[in-house]
């Protein structure tokens, strides 16, 4: 019908849309984001950032359960979260469709690890679509949800980073009308007791079989040769670069389960196969069973060509691909640069490095000379970079609260956890209710800058719900807030809250309020003030640029600092940093500026 | 068919993903293009790039050693790409060195990163892409002001459709292009 610049996820979105999409949830993660930031800009269909996975597959589980078409959508760790839901709605089936996408991250771009959540498929039985390019992932959602709907059976549309990131042209078809469901009610069906779960299962296995007899149409066997190759994913696009020739390709569309037939087909006369995919040998194993049931003895390379960690590059591909075809590969050597590593950073503006600076005075001040900082997911994660220093831990969406649970039980050291808003919703209730009933002596530092920012601002429900009132809802004692610009305030609060806590053996909560600054940008309009050093004053003594670290803020003459006029946005954070009072605010603050800041 | 290999590199929030997005907007209805595109943390401040490709292409990143531009939005985002240069490369450099936000960084000189670049491109170009994009009317077209020695220096005019390019562009965009296609420095050519 026409054909639209489309990067991956959009694709999917658009797919989904094309396929009567009803109900749309999903919780923000890269490289998953923009699949529900594209649904969100349809008005006839319902969509929302739920708190955390689990709610969001709960209620595009529920949708489906009533006969709607809804997705899910997810990053691959996310999936962990959802985990418990996901394992029973292979048990019950749906009525209507349903499409769980998670994006993965092979090479942890933006993770904390890179699992592959194919798995997912093989221990839920559920299948797994898996596209190389928008193109194929717009095409490969439409088909997902039609087949769904025919199975009765939820699927999952996994993709990874360069797929969901990839934009291209893409050929699109026509929207349809959402399709919404109408109350069922089978408590037969979907009320897990241990009864019904058992004749679930019967019937999940037989679905299951239906599944495996239905995946056919999504793969194909292209070209001819004694030698195979397998590929599913972004490895057919690498594949499809690279090979020439007389090889015969099996292209998975879906890689969990295979069948029997389909392989059997592909593998005939051939002498040798090579399975490309990112990741974890999921098309492998498979692959190798089937031979192995059926005695067929072919030499099967996967894992052995293919690393399997990080994702696939032509350099993986064409060396794995070069040596199973007996082709030279001609390697190209890496030139050593010597240029310094410029990791990602808080933004100039970011409320979070104010907090950082405040905090680590702030607990000291309150006696605490060593503690242990458990941290949390977020843009705040920064903080485990030099100068701040701040994040001892930090392992999955709130995992602040839990660990500093153990390590105080462990080594009786009185522990900081640091949490943002978006997550401390997500899962840090939880945690916080056990450090109330269990008497955690820990000092809660919420940074509530009102959005889920690392993701591109998506809204958070700290901006319906205030956090005190949460804490103390939680019968948390000790709350207040304070403001990470205002220095004094700030450590007054933390190390107030800090002596509480060792006092009183309890958990106390601090909230860092200050808006998300480029949330604050997206906001205001007009010219914005500026920072500026009088060089007079300015003694060079690095405090700025080497201990806040301000993006906008570089080195000069004499060591003396001077002011990226394109990057600083005049937060004035910076102004009472500087123990000279070198630094000032030129220029007047747009309409509305401080409330924004502080809303 | 014939292939262009594009590797930009820049800073998170310098519109590295704009000028990807520019880019193919643009390449001419014979051929296929690709964006790979950098999102989520790595974007906040940190080293970003995207990899653009034209031609009979399918994959998603571009090979090492295989770039015909790799282009540096800030001049030593520029050098951390240089691996994917070929031997023809064209190297467009931005006049502009950001410190990254870690304590006590040693800053390379732009001089010395040219240097560096010498031993694997065939040509380094530099370009003071802010300047002439306040001149235009706006910092932020930098990455236009790029796109236009680009079509200056190098293949990408055979791929891209000009007019389809400057009619995506508003007027200061559009501005930032000529100004940039008129005045760039050849620093090096082999
Ligand atoms: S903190 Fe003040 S005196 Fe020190 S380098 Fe920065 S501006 Fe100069
Ligand atoms: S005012 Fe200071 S802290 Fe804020 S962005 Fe500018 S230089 Fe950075």
């Amino acid at each position: 019908m026409g054909r639209l610049l489309l990067l991956g996820n959009e694709s999917i979105a658009r797919g989904a849309l094309e396929a009567g999409l009803a109900v749309a949830a999903g919780y923000p993660g890269t490289p998953s984001t923009e699949v529900i930031e594209t649904l969100m800009k349809e008005k006839d269909r319902y969509v929302e950032w739920s708190v955390n996975e689990k709610v969001a597959f709960e209620t595009a589980y529920g949708a489906a359960i009533s006969g709607a078409y809804s997705l899910v959508s997810m990053k691959h760790v996310g999936l962990n979260v959802a985990s418990d839901a996901l394992m029973s709605s292979s048990y019950t089936g749906v009525e209507g469709a349903m499409v769980i996408f998670s994006a993965g991250d092979p090479s942890m771009w933006s993770s904390q690890n890179e699992q592959d959540n194919r798995y997912y498929g093989l221990m839920a039985l559920i299948p797994v679509f898996e596209p190389f390019d928008p193109q194929s992932a717009h095409d490969l959602t439409v088909k997902a949800f039609e087949f769904s709907t025919k199975v009765k059976h939820p699927v999952l549309l996994v993709s990874n980073t360069r797929v969901n990131h990839s934009r291209t042209w893409v050929d699109v078809g026509e929207l349809k009308p959402p399709v919404w469901g109408k109350l069922v009610k089978k408590p037969q069906v979907y009320s897990l007791v241990p009864a019904i779960a058992r004749g679930n299962r019967e019937k999940q296995l037989k679905r299951w079989e239906l599944i495996t007899e239905g995946v056919k149409e999504f793969n194909t066997i292209e070209g001819d040769g004694r030698k195979l190759i397998v590929t599913a994913g972004v490895g057919y696009a690498y594949v499809k670069e690279l090979v020439e020739g007389d090889v015969r390709i099996l292209r998975l569309g879906v890689s969990v389960p295979l069948n029997r037939e389909q392989v059997l087909k592909a593998v005939e006369g051939v002498e040798e196969i090579l399975v490309v995919e990112e990741l974890e040998p999921i098309v492998e194993t498979q692959l190798k069973n089937i031979l192995f049931d059926e005695g067929i003895r072919v030499k099967v390379h996967g894992k052995d060509y293919v690393p399997r960690v990080g994702e696939l590059t032509f350099e993986k591909v064409g060396k794995a691909v070069s040596k199973f075809l007996g082709l030279p590969f001609v390697e190209v050597k890496e030139p050593e640069v010597k240029i310094p590593d410029r990791p990602p950073a808080l933004c100039p503006g970011c409320p979070h490095r104010s907090s950082f600076v405040d905090l680590k005075r702030g607990v000291v001040k309150g006696g605490l000379n060593t503690t242990f900082f458990s941290g949390d997911i977020g843009c705040y994660s920064l903080g485990v970079l030099p100068p701040f220093n701040s994040q001892d831990s930090l392992t999955e969406m709130g995992s602040s609260l839990g660990i500093a649970n153990g390590i105080f039980r462990a080594t009786n050291t009185v522990p900081v956890a640091v949490i943002g808003d978006s997550t401390f919703f997500h899962n840090g209730l939880s945690g916080l209710a056990n450090a109330v009933y269990n008497n955690l002596p820990v000092l809660v530092v919420v940074l509530d800058n009102r959005v889920t920012a690392m993701t591109g601002q998506n809204p958070s429900p700290s901006r319906e719900i205030e956090i005190e009132d949460v804490a103390k809802g939680l019968g948390v004692e000790f709350v207040k807030a304070f403001d990470p610009f205002n220095v004094k305030e700030s450590i007054d609060v933390i190390s107030e809250a800090t002596r509480w806590v060792k006092e009183n053996k309890k958990p106390a909560v601090v909230v860092a309020k200050r808006a998300c600054a480029l949330d604050v940008l997206d906001k205001v309009d007009g010219e914005l003030p500026i920072a500026v050093v009088d060089e007079k004053k300015c003694t060079g003594c690095s405090i700025c640029y080497d201990f806040f670290t301000c993006p906008a803020i570089t080195v000069g003459k004499d060591k003396k600092a001077v002011i990226d006029q394109v990057l600083c946005i005049g937060c004035g954070a910076c102004v009472p940093v500087c123990p000279y009072n070198a630094i000032s605010l030129k220029g007047d603050v747009p309409k509305g500026w401080d409330e924004v800041w502080l809303s | 068919m014939a292939k262009l290999n594009i590797v930009i590199g820049g800073v998170g929030g310098q519109g590295v993903i704009t000028m990807g997005k520019m880019l193919i907007r643009a390449v001419k209805p014979e051929y296929k293009a690709v964006a790979s595109e950098t999102h989520g943390l790595a974007q906040r401040g940190g080293a970003v790039n995207v990899h653009v490709r034209i031609g009979d292409v399918y994959a998603p990143l571009v090979p090492l050693g295989r770039a015909d531009y790799v282009i540096g939005l800030e001049a030593i985002e520029g050098l951390r790409n240089i691996r994917y240069a070929c031997d023809s490369c064209v190297l467009v450099l931005n006049n502009k060195v950001q410190r990254p936000a870690i304590p006590k960084v040693a800053l390379p000189t732009i001089d010395e990163l040219i240097n560096t670049a010498k031993n694997y491109v065939k040509v380094v170009v530099l370009v003071n892409a802010e300047d002439l994009a306040l001149k235009a009317g706006n910092v932020k077209a930098a990455n236009t002001v790029i796109i236009g020695t680009m079509l200056a220096v190098g293949k990408l005019r055979d791929f891209v459709d000009e007019e389809v390019l400057v009619n995506s562009l508003n007027d200061v965009n559009r501005k930032a292009l000529y100004l940039g296609m008129e005045n760039y420095d050849i620093v090096f050519s082999k």
